[in-house]
């Protein structure tokens, strides 16, 4: 009889007592991060809060950010490269594999159900809302936080959601900046769950406005170190000039105008000079000038721009694996990206650029790794450049020309050819240019330096341009668009259509 | 090594065994005497002695006995017969079905019953029936066994385990897997480590009553799967092998295969490409055609100098007398092999009154068609239950698995060997050739250096080689799996037991991926070298009160329980590259050090339940259970309370029934009850989680996804419906209906991504399950030495979502989310195509056409871009305009609609026929679906218009427009021309019927007479031959719709595995 009430004792003991202690049902994540566990980790240490504005910085390099599996989905330089297909200057040269021939043969823009489309929505989108979450968690878009640290975190956050704003406003808005009244995309300045209608250019861009110059004054004094990725005063006011310019108004292209020269007599950059402008070789084939190949963010004139690491672990998938011969990706496997050969023919002989391409057109000594073995790089440690000296040097020069200020435009521009050519004389004939055409010559000579770099597509739009293409472009050679032309800008993705029943209220 | 291990202890076996024989030999068949079905597994017992065996599953026996000896036959659910020998050596028996001791033990979830007791829905599989089939797991062997239970191959890779279905597609993001359940235990390891060999049986529960005992698990059914024992056994020793051939029997797609096949639809897509894009003429578009063919396809193998040397403008063939510089190879030639399959298992076991166990070892290579893909596995088992005392019970459950499996060439990407050879343009050679169109000596692993097409400039598949990349490369899981129970089950009083059980389960598995250190990817890197270790914890602790007692006609029995579950995966992995050693899978041989990473997945899960059931005279049959789960994985509302009941009325007990000839047995039967899900979900759905990224040696929290803290189960309300029967001793048989109703659906709602995020995990909508199923047997032949049976079952069933999500935008449901090619809205399954509609190639131009739906805005008749209704389910019509047909060239602008087509079969199941003759079994098994579409996918690809020479063709391609005036479906070869980018874009072109009948199995048996083989020892001696997957009829060749849940093709998929193997198993 004992042995029964001892058995039926452990029996209930063990019904009762095994009932799982309070946290036995308490689980949190570990591949990746709550925020919960960050303001518990906060707690301890305070910056570490600084990881969020971090991410943000990650996501623009970061494979899928898009919100895709493709190859071509890598963050802000795979738009880059978008922007300069479009544009029509960068040429797809083959489609083995096809990754961006429905952006070179133009149906990605007109058919609104394909990730091309959706990606670069859903990659600013993203920033945009991480930005508003940054911002409504150190107290809101009014918010001065005394202390130092947070101002300087909500600065960045604001410049980003405007740079943010300003590629969607360039990608999805046939016109750029047209009359202003045109309802072109939704305006989220805090997070929220519900979708918001199209809100007008207007609404947008004096939102991009109002951000960067809060961001201008809450980062003054902040040092980002050697270290380039984060958004500093001078990238703020060069993302100002950017949305200025192409919103265009006199008033703005006088600001323009003060904000890169700001930038430039701050001394804080160089511009890039010959020897990082193009590769040089000795008889051999070696490579004389290692500062060369735009792969290393010590270059004095990158001003914003991303060290990649081994522990940033990219590989095929991205710029230099879809752009750069030197790296084991699409470019070498049959899709190479080429330099438009109408663009390549304007550029003057004895222009050092004109030797960053080969016979073939390959930009391969403008970008390149620098072992520059065929195929050679597998994991990519060369950098991301997203902003240069050398754009505020011809920002400056095309707000002075649309300005009427042909000297200082021509002054700004010789600045620059200076270093692109070995003989003044090789470039003199700018002296001579003024109105339409020194503004002609400034979009030719924006289009030449920044070639492969994302940003010709933006002076595309905001000068209001056309472009032809070139003879070797596999589809549309020779034809001719205007900036505004349905097939060069994105239609609003159909995840959006479908999934926003307010967009169109 | 270990396989002549294995071969040493079988022939020792039968040495020992012959060393005991002894007496002469009585053999016989023992029968029903209800269907005269032989009977498998009655124990034959010589009265006196310690001499026993059991009849096999044809029902015969032998045993060695003296000629006055007595033989006691028994079995469970049948009444003991004893027989005098009388100097007969052929004694055969029928038993005659105990009625009040009913029929079969069945498992279900905690605890057992007869299928005659059970309310709710348990099919009990027996082993033999998965044993038979040459698949290395449960999960395969299950097709076709139970109505209801869908099995998906969907690779032919040896060791992968099958997705399996229960009634329908349970969820719509959330889980639609079934619980597994192993010795009581429910199941987080891999199927593949369960010897097939070691199953008793296997049982399916679909209904609430069955698994609404497992709760949140068990919305999707349960499999309960039970190892064997020793228990009322002798000794024995039990040994087989199984020697085959695995090889690639069924069709692939047809294909072009001639090279000048290819150039020819080459040069004809170039033609037309100039004519579309630059308006050509015809000599201009021959010239172009001609100057094109060879450069931009790289076609360049026969000796000519140009196309026009080449290429026949009129024929657009190759002209007559072009010879070939070399003959490319056929890459399937060189991707598939015909490869062994050994199968060997030896198992001991025995029992006496305190005592019993089984114990196996089993060894396993089963090599797939693809080269270097394989699997290699040993098991070993042990199964032991004593009584320690007259009130205590204790045993174990331990299982060990050793496996290594190889999958090269089955990458999702161009390292797919199975996309290679059905896409691969036949122009392009395996092996590079020089410029005189010889093979290359490979200076570093011997052979022919394979063709990457650095420098043929091959389109397809550029710079990779899947078939080189799978001979010099290495993909391999080595997993290392233990799983089992311990318990200690405590008898208090009469009919009150404490049970208690502490189940678990461990693996340890490293994925090894490397890259050849001279070819292919990483070749540039010296070779790379990729581990990832994930190391799995399980534990489940149950302690469990039951009560079990009989009061006169009332038969009762109650249970209450506390279980708690734990699952941690570790993952580490580590990569590198640069290998000193090209062959070494060590890391210590690798120069350059990528990062390492490491995670852990986990949840806890902890439950309360109770059951009763209740019986009166067998007739009146009543069963109730209640569980209440709590789960780590939900945020703020963990806990949910689920519970069933049932009920059941023996028609056939009753005195109105008592004599009828007919009806030997009713049953009607119901069940309603509520079960859960919380699969599907993750592991940590609530909170909102970001990536930790290094920026520049800094952290950074890139943001990922959105939680939901408020997420919670899934709920199924389910009732059934069914009737059991056995009509006099044609059929027997099992009809059900059910139908559930799930809740809560967790579901991955879209937002317009403009938010900031794409989609959330939410608690919403409803969604329909209902459907029929039937099970039955038809005894159609039956004599003293023959028999014949026909089973066949099947299941209807529909799926429909009755209730969509909330869209927080409008406060309304949404109207419709668009899934790939399917769409969900309300009163739609999910799997209702919602589709561009193709309709057809205008004789004019070749061009496709596909419809649209517009409102004629301007009133003009006809459509204009700019009219179109994008998708006709969310166009709401402000304006009240009319609806017009009409057709467009313009892919974008086609209206996406419901066709009206499912990827939901009408009917689907399989047909068993079993037949004897004398020693001879034979089986048949095979699966059928009727009335369903899948979209094939892998067909659209090889029926595309892509760029020349960087696709293959299907050979349905021969059937294209040509020329003005032709009428046919498939459109013009164009180049990719920018007009006809989207030929092979999802439509309805690609839509095909998803029926398919296919012999999945047969199987004809020899049972040696017992006189023949007990000179031997043995006491048993069966030989076999099988055959798996030898035919399947589909709408296509090459296409296999049952090898994915929506039917639908893939072009990387490792298509089915045929298998023939021959047999032998000797029991002593």
């Amino acid at each position: 009889m004992k042995r029964k009430f001892y058995i039926i004792l452990l029996a209930v003991a063990s019904i009762s007592t095994v009932a799982c202690k309070k946290d036995f049902l308490e689980k949190t994540p570990s591949e990746q991060i709550s925020n919960e566990q960050l303001d518990l980790l906060a707690i301890q240490d305070p910056t570490i809060l600084n990881g969020y504005i971090n991410g943000i910085y990650g996501k623009m390099f970061e494979v899928g950010s898009g919100g895709t599996t493709g190859h071509d989905d890598f963050g802000q330089k795979g738009y880059d490269m978008y922007a300069d297909m479009l544009a029509g200057d960068m040429v797809l040269a083959g489609t083995n594999y096809g990754w961006y021939s429905n952006i070179a043969n133009l149906t990605a823009t007109v058919n609104y159900t394909v990730n091309q489309a959706y990606m670069p929505w859903r990659y600013y989108y993203s920033i945009i809302y991480a930005a508003n979450t940054v911002i409504e968690s150190l107290g809101g878009n009014d918010a001065n936080p005394e202390e130092v640290v947070k101002a300087q975190m909500i600065g960045q956050a604001k410049a980003l959601r405007a740079y943010a704003y300003f590629y969607l406003a360039n990608f999805y808005s046939k016109e750029g900046y047209g009359t202003g009244n045109e309802k072109i995309l939704p305006l989220y300045i805090v997070p929220g769950t519900v979708n918001n209608p199209k809100s007008t250019a207007k609404e947008i861009y004096d939102q991009m406005v109002d951000d960067l110059d809060d961001a201008i004054v809450k980062l003054d004094g902040f040092s980002r170190g050697n270290a380039k990725h984060a958004v500093n005063q001078s990238v703020a006011k060069g993302l100002l000039s950017y949305v200025l310019a192409a919103r265009g108004a006199n008033a703005d292209l006088q600001r323009v105008v003060s904000l890169t020269n700001e930038i430039i007599s701050s001394k804080e950059f160089n511009m890039t000079d010959s020897l990082e402008a193009v590769a040089n070789f000795n008889e051999a084939g070696e490579l004389q000038n290692l500062q060369s190949g735009f792969n290393s963010v010590s270059t004095k004139s990158w001003m914003w721009a991303v060290d990649l690491t081994l522990a940033n672990n990219l590989d095929l998938v991205s710029w230099w694996g879809q752009v750069d011969l030197f790296t084991y990706s699409y470019a070498w496997a049959g899709d190479p990206k080429i330099i438009d050969d109408g663009l390549y023919a304007e550029i003057k002989d004895q222009d050092i650029r004109k030797r960053q391409f080969d016979e073939d057109l390959w930009p391969i000594n403008k970008f390149f790794a620098p072992d520059r073995r065929i195929g050679g790089q597998r994991n990519v440690i060369t950098d991301y450049v997203y902003m240069r000296l050398d754009e505020m040097v011809l920002l400056n020069a095309e707000a002075n020309a649309r300005l009427g200020n042909s000297a200082a435009a021509i002054a700004s521009l010789k600045s620059l050819l200076k270093l692109r050519f070995a003989d003044e004389a090789d470039y003199s004939y700018v002296d001579g240019l003024s109105g339409s055409a020194l503004l002609k010559e400034i979009y030719l000579q924006t289009r030449i330096e920044l070639w492969g770099e994302g940003k010709t597509y933006l002076a595309l739009k905001r000068n209001k341009e056309s472009l032809t293409r070139g003879s070797n472009h596999l589809f549309y050679a020779g034809d001719t668009y205007q900036y505004n032309d349905p097939a060069i800008t994105f239609l609003i993705p159909q995840a959006e259509e479908l999934n926003n029943p307010n967009l169109n209220k | 090594m270990k396989q002549k291990l294995l071969s040493l202890i079988f022939v020792w076996t039968c040495l020992v065994g012959i060393a005991f024989a002894q007496d002469r030999q009585v053999r016989g068949k023992v029968t029903s005497s209800t269907d005269g079905a032989p009977l498998g597994g009655v124990s034959v017992l010589v009265v006196g002695a310690s001499i026993a065996t059991q009849t096999d599953a044809s029902g015969n026996y032998s045993i060695e006995v003296g000629a006055d000896g007595t033989l006691n036959f028994s079995m469970l659910g049948y009444v003991s017969k004893r027989v005098k020998i009388a100097n007969q050596s052929t004694l055969n028996v029928e038993l005659v079905s105990d009625e009040t001791a009913l029929d079969e033990i069945v498992i279900v979830g905690y605890g057992s019953t007869t299928k005659e007791a059970f309310t709710g829905s348990a099919k009990k599989v027996d082993g033999a029936n998965l044993q038979q089939k040459n698949t290395s797991n449960l999960s395969q062997a299950l097709a076709g066994e139970v109505a209801g239970v869908s099995v998906v191959n969907g690779s032919g890779q040896p060791g992968t385990a099958a997705t399996i279905r229960v009634r329908g597609f349970g969820s719509v993001n959330g889980n639609r897997s079934p619980l597994i359940v192993v010795d009581g235990v429910p199941y987080s390891g891999n199927l593949t480590s369960i010897n097939n060999n070691d199953i008793e049986s296997a049982t399916v529960l679909k209904d609430a009553t069955a698994t609404a005992i497992y709760g949140s698990r068990g919305a999707n059914g349960v499999i309960v799967i039970t190892t064997k024992s020793g228990k009322g056994q002798d000794s024995f020793i039990e040994a087989d092998v199984n020697f085959g051939s695995n090889m690639a029997l069924l069709p692939r797609y047809d294909v072009i295969r001639s090279p000048e096949q290819y150039a020819g639809l080459s040069w004809e897509s170039l033609y037309n490409y100039s004519q579309a894009i630059g308006g050509y003429t015809d000599a201009q578009a021959t010239e172009y055609a001609n100057n094109q063919i060879v450069t931009q396809g790289s076609i360049n193998i026969w000796d000519v100098a140009n196309g026009s040397e080449l290429i026949d403008p009129i024929t657009r063939t190759v002209k007559s007398g072009v010879d070939r510089l070399y003959d490319p190879e056929n890459w399937e030639d060189y991707a598939f092999q015909n490869s062994n399959r050994t199968d060997i298992n030896v198992k001991f076991g025995g029992s006496n009154d305190k005592t019993n166990y089984f114990t196996s070892y089993g060894y396993l290579n089963d090599q797939g068609y693809s080269i270097n893909s394989d699997f290699k596995r040993y098991t070993g088992r042990l199964n032991l239950d004593h009584k320690v005392k007259p009130w205590l019970n204790v045993g174990l459950n331990f299982n060990v698995s050793k496996s290594e499996r190889n999958n090269n060439g089955q990458s999702e990407d161009s390292g797919s060997i199975f996309w290679f050879v059905d896409n691969m343009p036949s122009v392009y050679p395996l092996f590079e050739r020089d410029e005189n169109g010889n093979k290359i000596d490979n200076p570093y692993h011997g052979g022919f250096v394979y063709d990457y097409g650095e420098n043929s400039n091959r389109r397809f598949g550029s710079l990779t080689n899947s078939i080189a990349d799978a001979t010099y490369g290495v993909d391999r899981h080595n997993r290392n799996e233990l799983n089992g129970r311990g318990y200690a089950n405590f008898n208090v009083i009469k009919g009150l037991t404490f049970e208690n059980s502490f189940g678990y389960q461990y693996y340890n598995n490293n994925q090894i991926i490397k890259n050849d250190k001279f070819y292919g990817s990483a070749a540039s890197q010296g070779g790379s070298l990729y581990h990832q270790n994930s190391e799995m914890n399980f534990y489940n602790f149950l302690n469990l009160l039951r009560y079990r007692n009989q009061f006169g006609d009332h038969n009762f029995e109650a249970l209450a329980a506390h279980e708690a579950s734990s699952y941690n995966l570790k993952y580490l992995t580590l990569s590198g590259s640069g290998l000193v050693d090209p062959n070494s899978l060590d890391f210590n041989n690798v120069v350059v050090s990528n990062p390492n990473g490491g995670y852990t997945e986990d949840y806890n899960l902890e439950s309360y339940f109770g059951q009763i059931n209740y019986d009166y005279k067998g007739t009146y049959l009543l069963s109730g259970s209640v569980r209440r789960d709590g789960s780590s994985r939900f945020k703020n509302n963990k806990w949910g309370t689920f519970g069933s009941i049932g009920a059941g009325w023996v028609l056939s007990n009753e005195e109105f029934l008592a004599n009828n000839d007919v009806i030997n047995f009713l049953k009607l039967k119901a069940s309603y009850g509520l079960i859960g899900d919380q699969g599907g979900v993750g592991y940590y759905p609530g909170y909102d989680v970001f990536n930790v990224v290094n920026v520049n040696d800094e952290p950074g929290f890139s943001f990922d996804s959105k939680g939901n803290e408020d997420l919670t189960w899934e709920t199924s309300k389910m009732f059934q419906a069914g009737v059991e029967f056995r009509l006099g001793n044609y059929l027997t048989g099992t009809v059900e209906y059910y139908l559930k109703n799930t809740s809560d659906l967790i579901f991955d709602r879209r937002i317009g991504p403009s938010v900031g995020y794409a989609l959330i995990k939410v608690n919403d909508g409803n969604l329909r399950n209902s459907g029929l199923e039937f099970d039955l047997t038809g005894h159609i032949l039956k004599g003293s030495d023959y028999y014949l049976d026909l089973g066949i079952n099947g299941e209807t069933f529909k799926n429909k979502i009755t209730k969509m999500p909330i869209d927080p935008n409008t406060g309304q449901p949404k109207t419709l989310d668009i899934q790939g090619t399917a769409g969900w809205a309300v009163g739609h399954s999910i799997y209702d195509f919602y589709l561009r509609e193709f309709s057809g190639v205008d004789p004019m131009d070749g061009r496709s056409t596909w419809k649209v739906y517009y409102t004629d805005n301007n009133n003009n008749n006809e459509f204009d871009a700019g009219e179109q209704i994008p998708s006709l389910n969310q166009f709401e019509n402000p304006d009240n305009k009319e609806i017009k047909e009409g057709t467009t060239k313009n892919y974008a602008q086609a209206t996406q609609f419901y066709n009206g087509k499912s990827a939901i079969p009408k009917l689907r199941g399989a047909l068993n026929l079993r037949a004897g003759y004398k020693n001879f079994d034979l089986s048949v098994q095979m699966l059928y679906s009727f009335g369903g579409y899948a979209y094939d996918g892998a067909y659209a690809t090889l029926m595309g218009n892509s760029v020349v020479g960087s696709n293959n063709w299907h050979t349905d391609i021969l059937n294209r427009w040509q020329k003005e005036g032709d009428i046919t479906d498939v459109p013009r070869l164009s180049n990719n021309a920018t007009t006809d980018q989207n030929v092979s874009s999802a439509s309805t072109r690609f839509l095909t019927k998803a029926n398919y009948l296919a012999l999945n199995n047969i199987r004809l048996a020899y049972n040696f007479d017992a006189n023949l083989v007990s000179p031997l020892g043995l006491s048993n001696l069966g030989v076999w031959v099988s055959a798996d997957n030898l035919w399947y009829h589909s709408a296509r060749r090459g296409f296999y719709p049952s090898t994915a849940e929506s039917g639908a093709s893939d072009m990387y998929r490792y298509s089915p595995l045929s298998t023939i193997s021959a047999g032998l198993r000797a029991k002593f």
